[in-house]
């Protein structure tokens, strides 16, 4: 009865209760969709960081830890690719050579880590095939030395260059931009701009300002092209420390959301490389392994800690230990996220109870008097409390499902702040991600803060004296 | 035989720092099966002397017996575990900022101890009187038959007895047909008959009614009031009404007028 009571005047005022069920529906919205974007920006990052950048596992030489030097290479490799061929968890394993080097093209120099790998093997380590704005990863064969270098290491040394030809305006898109717009950038037509300033400032020449406002950065990226094919002469040291430079044309420039990393890593195969610095096929200064999860990867890096006392092991936790960090507080993060978003709503519910009680003080002194004893009372105001909270949390969590669902598949875009989010590795798309535990966890806070809600409210109504709450009118 | 003992009771409110004898030395007493009217002019002390027949209310002084139980003694059963805290313990309470949780934690044996004195009080009410109030008070969420169903599920009856019962007493107030009708579906009169069936529902000894014909018609006051006699008369249960209506006084068979909290006369009429 206390049950069916409690539910019945749930719905005493309807306005009233919809306007918390509405406003717990949102809280839990809020709450959901700000821990499933920040879960998924994190998972993002992670996956990135992992099968972009360092791996579940990688194995160096101790003293290159201290100081990379070429002739730091990994002691007793053909032990190490013994072990890692048979051990079950590793997937894949691929075997580096890395060399901090100086760039150069015609026009500007910049510094990078190059990285000498077999292109096959690192493709089952690293997802960074995938992320090619242009050309290929190494792929078949080649007949000049061929260099995969990032979308910004491309930009610092002018290979991302801007255009405005013919075919590129003939294949415009019309619906977009008006034929007015079109005749305009026919003035630029076969101009060739190094930087993104000066062809923004050559369009702002030609453009009307609300026309380069709307359709400026369309335009830049649209006309934009990296200079496939283009020389690149690489300084380094070779294993007997002499300076000498090697040409590379560019086969590919790849685009990661890390534009630190698209700025300081530059793939070569590892066949060239050792060529021409005098290395041996067995000399390599990184093997990076790929094991089937997460958690397994730091296993394999404990077992291979024991099998290999004389190497550096470390996991991906160790290595990006900010990544770890992310790990184990994304969840925390988002609880109290969720707990602040409760905590504003529990003003809210412990508000609409205390009118309940307040408007129904001669019903309660009634229910005493016939015989309800405190306990009842205050067990009737609590389930009152627990179903409004609930028909909220449910209505929030069936909203809340269908939204993230909806934004996993579409995502949700932030380019506007691409720029900043990337220098910090993360996408600007972001799809959200909630796990089961998650909802589970908001319903039970959802619950607490109903019931913790309720309490001053049915304390109000445990105070009553009977014969008092009876002459009220 | 006796089954209530007013024994020269007192009631003081302090109203503010002016002291209100609302009941000033009532001796009284009832037998068993009576049909009696408190009647008496608006502040005469009817109600106050009616709310301490309920175990509502405490007496000042002097005690209550109902059935040998003395209601002066349930409430100083409560009184004695208000709150046994040091009145050092108290000031720090109160000068400090100590959270709720702790004060609750040291009051904890004391409230367990009070609630148990208290149930004690609110069983005896729920198992031996049954209240009906002027405006009906009934829970505008339920049914007829929720309402009246409320009092014997407090009290733990089975379902099915409670279902049997139900239907007996909605239809012995005239309002068998009425069994799932909401309160805002019903008059005024069929209200205060579901109440009156709600009163009757745990088997009480005992029927106090607070001027429970204030807001109805002539003709539904006459029905109501026929349908409590049959009561009366049928199950022997005690009907104790508070009122200064005219048409309660002609049907009672036993009328105890009250002035200023004290009894100016009692007279049986029939």
């Amino acid at each position: 009865m206390i049950l069916l009571i409690g539910w019945k005047n749930v719905w005493r005022n309807r306005t009233r209760s919809l306007v918390v069920i509405i406003a717990v529906m949102l809280g839990i919205f809020g709450g959901v969709m700000a821990t499933g974007i920040m879960q998924g920006w994190i998972e993002q990052r992670i996956h990135d960081c992992i099968y972009k950048e360092v791996a579940h596992v990688q194995i160096h030489n101790p003293e290159y830890m201290y100081n990379e030097e070429i002739q730091h290479t990994i002691t007793d490799y053909e032990k190490l690719a013994n072990i890692l061929d048979t051990l079950p968890e590793v997937v894949a394993w691929s075997p580096r050579v890395k060399l901090f080097v100086m760039a150069k093209t015609s026009w500007t120099a910049s510094g990078f880590v190059l990285k000498g790998v077999d292109p096959e093997k690192e493709m089952q380590v690293s997802e960074l095939y995938q992320d090619l704005a242009e050309g290929d990863f190494l792929e078949g064969e080649h007949r000049r030395p061929s260099i995969v270098i990032g979308s910004k290491a491309a930009e610092n040394l002018k290979l991302l260059n801007y255009e405005i030809t013919s075919e590129k305006l003939d294949s415009i898109d019309k619906e977009v931009f008006s034929a007015g717009l079109v005749e305009k950038l026919k003035t630029l037509n076969k101009k060739r701009f190094r930087n993104e300033k000066d062809f923004r400032d050559e369009l702002k020449k030609v453009l009307a300002k609300r026309e380069m406002n709307e359709y400026g950065d369309k335009l830049v990226k649209y006309f934009s092209f990296y200079r496939m094919g283009t020389s690149i002469q690489v300084t380094m040291q070779n294993k007997s420390g002499e300076i000498m430079n090697l040409v590379f044309k560019v086969r590919g420039v790849y685009k990661t959301f890390n534009s630190v990393f698209d700025a300081m890593n530059a793939y070569v195969d590892r066949d060239i490389l050792n060529r021409y610095t005098d290395l041996a096929g067995n000399e390599v200064h990184e093997v990076a392994v790929i094991t089937a999860d997460n958690e397994t990867g730091v296993k394999v890096a404990d077992k291979l800690s024991a099998y290999l006392p004389e190497q550096d092991i470390m996991s991906w936790r160790k290595s990006s230990p900010e990544m770890a960090m992310y790990t184990d507080f994304s969840a925390v993060m988002a609880y109290i996220y969720v707990a602040i978003i409760l905590f504003a709503l529990a003003f809210g519910i412990i508000n609409t109870m205390m009118m309940s009680v307040l408007e129904r003080i001669k019903e309660l002194g009634m229910l005493m008097a016939i015989g309800m004893n405190r306990k009842r009372v205050f067990g009737m105001i609590m389930t009152e409390s627990v179903f409004l909270t609930l028909t909220g949390a449910v209505a929030g969590m069936i909203f809340s499902g269908v939204m993230v669902e909806l934004f996993r598949r579409t995502g949700i875009n932030v380019e506007m702040w691409s720029e900043g989010m990337e220098a910090l590795g993360y996408a600007s798309v972001i799809y959200p991600s909630v796990s089961l535990g998650n909802y589970m966890g908001i319903t039970i806070l959802v619950i607490i803060t109903g019931v913790v809600s309720a309490i001053w409210p049915a304390r109000k109504a445990l105070k009553l004296n009977p014969v008092e709450a009876l002459r009220t009118e | 035989m006796k089954v209530i003992e007013i024994k020269n009771v007192v009631k003081i409110y302090n109203d503010s720092e002016v002291q209100v004898h609302a009941v000033n030395g009532i001796d009284l007493s009832f037998e068993e099966g009576e049909f009696a009217a408190i009647v008496g002019p608006s502040g005469s002390g009817k109600t106050t002397l009616l709310n301490m027949l309920g175990g509502l209310d405490n007496p000042t002084e002097g005690d209550i017996l109902i059935n040998g139980f003395s209601v002066s003694e349930m409430y100083n059963g409560i009184e004695k575990h208000r709150s046994r805290i040091s009145p050092v313990l108290k000031t720090i309470f109160r000068i400090t900022i100590i959270p709720a949780v702790i004060r609750g934690i040291v009051k904890l044996p004391d409230i367990v101890k009070r609630m148990k004195a208290e149930r004690k009080l609110i069983d005896f009410r729920l198992n031996n009187i049954g209240f009906v109030f002027q405006s009906y008070n009934l829970l505008p969420v339920l049914t007829a038959r929720e309402n009246t169903e409320l009092v014997m599920q407090m009290q733990g009856v089975s379902k099915e007895m409670r279902e049997k019962r139900t239907k007996e007493l909605l239809g012995a107030v005239g309002l068998g047909d009425r069994l799932d009708s909401r309160p805002s579906r019903l008059s005024g009169g069929q209200q205060q008959r579901v109440a009156v069936a709600r009163a009757l529902a745990s088997k009480p000894r005992f029927i106090l009614a607070d001027e429970p014909t204030a807001n109805l018609d002539s003709k539904t006051t006459e029905n109501l009031l026929d349908i409590m006699e049959q009561l009366n008369k049928m199950e022997k249960i005690t009907f104790i009404f508070s009122t200064h209506d005219a048409r309660v006084v002609r049907k009672a068979r036993r009328v105890i007028t009250i002035e200023d909290g004290k009894v100016i006369s009692d007279k049986k009429t029939a």
